[in-house]
């Protein structure tokens, strides 16, 4: 094997690489040309874990799985599989998340390096905080179509995952999705959101009925009787959708003429919507008569040729009826919508097609639905081959004792105008300011006291927008105030109370502690009654950068009068998404712009509640 | 329903399996590697790292070329087992990389390559691309003579010690979509077809009401602005700061909104200036491909591609009055629906209108060229071309019997040497270390105790390389002691970043899709750079 060869790898490397032990974060498509360079390369004590189980859209690269594999633990087949190449190595296999607080801090100090191999950020932020925790170097990669990124992290001579903050995916605001669509991404998100409704875990966030609260509407004096109707949260008084299907036995021809037709009526009586909007159009279920059929459709796969607006009404009555009857069969448990199961995705596709008919809006294939639904970036077996290559080298550095020499190196599409396919930089220091990794990490978050519940602080800003896992939160009040607390059942009464019922005020500040990353941050609230329509907080930054963005508030405001746009103005520091292309940068060969671009690997697997988000396309795209 | 419009949404395996690939280079581009047949001489570690890249995408079949008569268990291989000692080695490699993609056959060849081309002169006719590695300097010569002859592409590829290295053969390569990065719209407002013209006059923004107004695509603005603007200054804006002025008469078309918000339709015309509004011209590399197919005379041997080229140099200078086919996409723009569509069907119209007449010239010049050999294109083909006739291209290759015979541009080598960040220093290398093999049979430090005396060989290989180029001797002898370090060795990651790499290539071949590289490629592990070069 290489490392025999004595001129390559001197006496130490080759000593470590028999004995270092080394943990793999992910067995997808990094993940398994990771473990097979690693094996060939002498490696003998590697753990792996994966939650995921193999899908057959998996096999066109993640090349440790065969169809036959299809349904079985990633980790466990990849284990198997990369075995082969060299029975002496030790491989143990975790089918599991890497979250869970079985694998705390003592878990990664059995480690010599760490190889992050994942396909979504709040992984990566979570083994970025464990790692510097437990003191562990990481090295972290990415891919997407045919660019790549490998780096290295070390706690104190580098900048973590999380010192220079990436935009959070698109989202929209509930009006757009529930009254006026204008573009295909809304009625996909509004499809997406009508399948948890009816099938999946119901969010209240995520309604599909008209919202007779749109500020739009409600902001004009001499409100009709619609007001009436509604209670105090918008929605309109009457049974869940998902109990309304139920008492009518999920009938999709009943279901159709709610969604598409009653509830489109009810939205043309908000009469001010309109004013300067193209008005929607009812569909009934007997009514419909495809005008032209689209043309292009000849010689198209079925997923790429657009679909008939009577195709879309078969389709989705075809698959509600199989919808419920699988749902049916679970009794008591829900449908989780997935993008690789058929009836799901027909039944987006078919829906947010109607959606868009009814809105004037242009209509998608299936094939592209699935992208925007499902976040998809397109993904090959030689870009994850090329960037495996890279990580077991910057490994083997590290092994060597020459972390400083690391780099984080890019792939490019193709040579850059220097003819160079690879960019390699040098590693930049840790962000002094950096919420996660600098010495006293400290963050400020704008939300509005009085509408703002204990629970929406923790499983919104704390769990799902800063990643902790199980925080427990105390006012730093002098008095010790416990907000949170991550025993069960100890603070559950709080859940539901406002902010503003624990004293909480303008600039109070909130000492939350993640016992497992061994991570404290110290938020500081800004109070807020501006935010705008659907946003709930902001999150702005350090201190320095609130000041920052305030005094640019000012200007702007001073400057332009524009009000739409909000504080999310502080430029990179906001995690809340500005409306700006620039947040999605397709990368080309302009190194400079290649330099801080971070990259999520295959599809963004999102939990339930952040389905509302999309990226536009499919496409090579880059998150700067 | 009719059989072919059935609404079954079902969605094959293939299609399941080749989802995430399909949104790189869509069913035609599957299509065309479905039906390629790749070659690998050398079942290296690297040879099967670029074929398993491409038995995973499903290509249509691979034949492994390799006499590397028993397979000793070890590791510098990736495609073996240990049940499979004393196997040859190309059979074992194949057999476990068909096991990745049932769809794909395969052909294990157990001859050593000097005998096939010594006696079997067609054995490469049957392939799409041949993909080399370990090959000696005076067989890889021969081989690539026979491949440049047979205009068959030839991708060699090495991974020695911490050096890779790609270089591609081919003799000329016709890329119809070349997914440039930056393209702009083709939208035609300077010269605008006559459906255009016709719908964009029968407008009137200024008897719009104040919804129809804030709803008015883009386009519609910059015409009607762009006329006014011609009757002031007798053309369209013509550089930076008249694109800038005619932003600002855009800007007084804007109506103020009841709410004081602004029309985004305006906001999206004033940011589209700048792209939308450079004149309708012809990329000079596009013209030059133009030129080269007015200059040939159409036989049954020319290609597809320059039939094409020669029916769109007429179009251009005939029906398309001196531009190219409408390419008839527009941009997404903020629009209501009913007029966004007419002009989009305008555009597409016109688009489907140009490619027909680019359509029967086609076929006319094929049937001048008499039954016995009719060039077939399709449709859908010769619609895709149009569509992407402004970002044709065209490589010509150059043979690696010309590259070793000398033709390369000394001067460039010399500076590129004298550059302490140029990884032409390892091609150098490379070829010193061939020199060597021809010479001593074995790769310098192979055998650990010749090291000492292999570095004195090295140096004179080298050496010797430089002044038939005209050059000094000046490569350090760090990177002779670097070279002789290897012993020839297989670092896997190496390999598994040059078998990416590689396949990348073999599929951009494949599929005429992206553009290959031209012609080296040299990667260095040590500093995770890499540099392309054309020698």
């Amino acid at each position: 094997m290489a490392t025999h060869i004595p001129g390559i790898y001197e006496e130490n490397l080759r000593n470590s690489i028999k004995s270092c032990k080394l943990l793999v974060v992910g067995a997808g498509g990094i993940g398994c040309e990771l473990l097979k360079n690693l094996v060939l390369t002498g490696f003998e004590e590697i753990e792996v874990i994966d939650l995921d189980t193999i899908d057959v859209s998996n096999l066109n690269r993640q090349f440790l799985f065969h169809k036959q594999h299809v349904g079985r633990s990633k980790s466990e087949v990849a284990r198997e599989s990369a075995l082969r190449f060299n029975p002496k190595a030790k491989i143990t296999a975790y089918h599991d998340t890497i979250t869970k607080s079985t694998y705390g801090v003592p878990f990664y100090q059995k480690f010599t390096v760490v190889m992050n191999a994942l396909d979504n950020r709040a992984a990566r932020n979570h083994v970025n905080r464990m790692c510097l925790a437990a003191g562990v170097p990481l090295v972290e990669s990415g891919t997407a179509g045919y660019l790549g990124q490998v780096t290295v992290i070390q706690k104190g001579l580098t900048e973590c995952y999380e010192c220079q903050p990436k935009p959070t995916q698109k989202t929209f605001p509930g009006c757009t999705i529930r009254n006026t669509p204008s573009e295909p991404i809304h009625c996909i998100v509004w499809a997406k959101h009508l399948f948890n409704q009816l099938f999946g875990e119901a969010d209240p966030d995520e309604d599909v009925s008209p919202d007779s609260a749109d500020p739009e509407q409600v902001g004009e004096a001499g409100q009709s009787a619609l007001d009436d109707a509604a209670n105090d949260t918008g929605n309109v008084e009457r049974v869940s959708t998902r109990g309304w299907a139920t008492s009518h036995d999920y009938n999709s021809k009943k279901l159709f003429s709610k969604l598409f037709s009653d509830d489109i009526q009810y939205l043309l009586s908000m009469d001010k919507l309109w004013e300067k909007r193209r008005r929607p159009t009812p569909l009934d279920w007997d009514k419909i008569q495809d005008k032209d059929v689209i043309e292009d459709g000849e010689g198209l796969i079925q997923d790429q040729r657009p679909w008939t607006i009577t195709e879309c009404r078969d389709i989705f009555n075809t698959s509600v009826g199989n919808l419920y009857e699988r749902l049916q069969i679970l009794d008591d448990d829900t449908l989780v919508w997935d993008k690789d199961d058929k009836d799901s995705m027909d039944f987006v596709t078919a829906c947010s097609n109607i959606r868009a008919h009814i809105f004037g809006i242009q209509q998608k294939t299936r094939f592209d639905v699935k992208s925007m639904a499902g976040n998809i970036v397109p993904a090959i077996a030689t870009t994850n081959a090329i960037i495996a290559g890279l990580i077991v080298l910057e490994a083997m550095k590290i092994l060597q004792g020459k972390i400083e020499e690391c780099k984080t190196v890019y792939l490019n599409r193709k040579p850059n105008p220097r003819k160079r396919l690879l960019v390699p930089c040098v590693l930049d220091k840790p962000n002094p300011k950096c919420y996660v990794c600098s010495e006293k990490p400290e963050l400020c978050v704008r939300l509005n006291i009085e509408k703002t519940t204990v629970r929406t602080l923790e499983d919104k800003i704390l769990k799902s927008a800063l990643n902790m896992v199980a925080p427990d939160v105390e006012i730093s009040d002098g008095k010790g105030t416990i907000l949170i607390s991550s025993e069960e059942g100890e603070t559950e009464a709080n859940s539901d109370k406002m902010l503003k019922e624990f004293n909480v005020v303008d600039g109070t500040r909130l000492n939350c502690d993640d016992f497992l990353q061994n991570y404290t941050l110290m938020v500081n609230l800004i109070h807020s009654d501006k935010l705008e329509d659907g946003v709930e907080f902001e999150v702005i930054g350090n201190p320095d950068e609130l000041k920052k963005a305030q005094e640019e508030q000012a200007k702007m405001d001073t400057d332009a009068g524009d009000s739409s746009n909000g504080p999310a103005g502080a430029g990179a520091s906001s995690a809340v998404p500005s409306d700006d292309e620039n947040d999605l940068v397709c990368l080309d060969d302009e190194q400079d712009a290649a330099k801080k671009r971070k990259i999520e690997e295959d599809e963004e697997r999102k939990p339930a509640k952040k389905l509302r988000s999309a990226t536009p396309d499919d496409d090579d795209i880059i998150i700067l | 329903m009719e059989s072919s419009g059935t609404p079954s949404c079902e969605q094959s395996d293939k299609s399941k399996r080749y989802d995430r690939q399909l949104r790189l280079w869509g069913d035609h581009g599957q299509t065309s590697l479905e039906n390629g047949h790749v070659c690998l001489i050398n079942a290296s570690a690297a040879g099967t790292e670029t074929l398993k890249s491409l038995v995973l995408p499903g290509v249509g079949a691979v034949t492994i070329v390799d006499d590397a008569k028993k397979y000793t268990f070890s590791f510098h291989s990736f495609f073996v087992d240990s049940d499979s000692v004393g196997r040859p080695r190309g059979e074992v490699a194949l057999r476990l990389l068909l096991e990745l993609n049932l769809e794909v056959r395969g052909t294990f060849v157990d001859q050593p390559l000097q005998e096939i081309l010594d006696n079997q002169p067609d054995f490469f006719v049957p392939f799409t691309c041949v993909i080399v590695t370990c090959l000696p300097e005076c067989t890889l010569l021969m081989l690539s003579k026979v491949l440049w002859e047979a205009s068959i592409p030839l991708v060699v590829i090495r991974s020695y010690g911490m050096i890779g290295y790609i270089r591609v053969q081919i003799e000329e390569h016709a890329i119809v979509e070349s997914h440039p990065d930056n393209e702009m719209p083709d939208l035609r407002l300077d010269r605008p077809f006559s459906a255009l013209q016709k719908y964009m006059d029968s407008l009137d923004l200024d008897s719009m009401d104040s919804k129809e107004h804030s709803h008015v695509p883009y386009v519609v603005i910059l015409y009607k602005h762009l006329q006014i603007w011609n009757q002031q200054h007798g053309g369209p804006p013509k550089n930076y700061k008249e694109r800038k002025a005619f932003i600002e008469l855009c800007k007084t078309g804007m109506r103020e909104k009841e709410n004081s918000e602004i029309e985004e339709n305006f906001e999206e015309a004033v940011k589209a200036v700048n792209t939308s509004l450079l004149p309708t011209s012809i990329p000079s590399g596009v013209q030059s491909i133009l030129n080269e197919a007015a200059s040939i005379t159409p036989s049954p041997t020319t290609k597809p591609f320059w039939i094409m080229a020669r029916a769109l140099h007429e179009f251009v200078t005939s029906e398309g009055r001196g531009a190219l086919p409408v390419r008839g996409t527009i941009p997404d723009m903020t629009a209501d629906s009913e007029k966004y569509i007419k002009i989009q069907n305008l555009y597409r119209e016109q688009a489907a209108q140009d490619a027909d007449w680019v359509l029967r010239r086609v076929q006319e010049l094929s049937q001048q060229l008499g039954p016995r050999k009719i060039v077939t294109s399709l449709e859908s083909d010769i619609k895709n071309f149009c569509k992407n006739a402004h970002a044709l291209r065209v490589i010509k290759g150059k043979s690696i019997a010309e590259e070793y015979k000398g033709s390369i541009n000394l001067g460039e080598i010399g500076a590129h040497l004298e550059n302490p960040e140029s990884e032409l220093v390892w091609y150098v290398m490379l070829r010193a270390v061939d020199q060597f093999h021809s010479e001593f049979r074995a790769y310098p430090g192979y055998f650990q105790d010749q090291v000492e005396t292999d570095i004195v060989r090295l140096k004179v290989c080298v050496n010797r390389l430089l002044a038939d180029w005209g050059c000094g001797p000046i490569v350090k002898d760090d990177f002779i002691h670097e070279m002789c370090r290897y012993g020839a060795a297989e670092v896997h990651s190496v390999a598994a970043y040059i078998g990416g790499c590689a396949a990348h290539e073999v599929i951009k071949i494949i599929t005429s899709q992206y553009v290959p590289i031209n012609n080296t490629h040299i990667y260095n592990a040590i500093t995770a750079t890499s540099e392309t070069f054309m020698l």
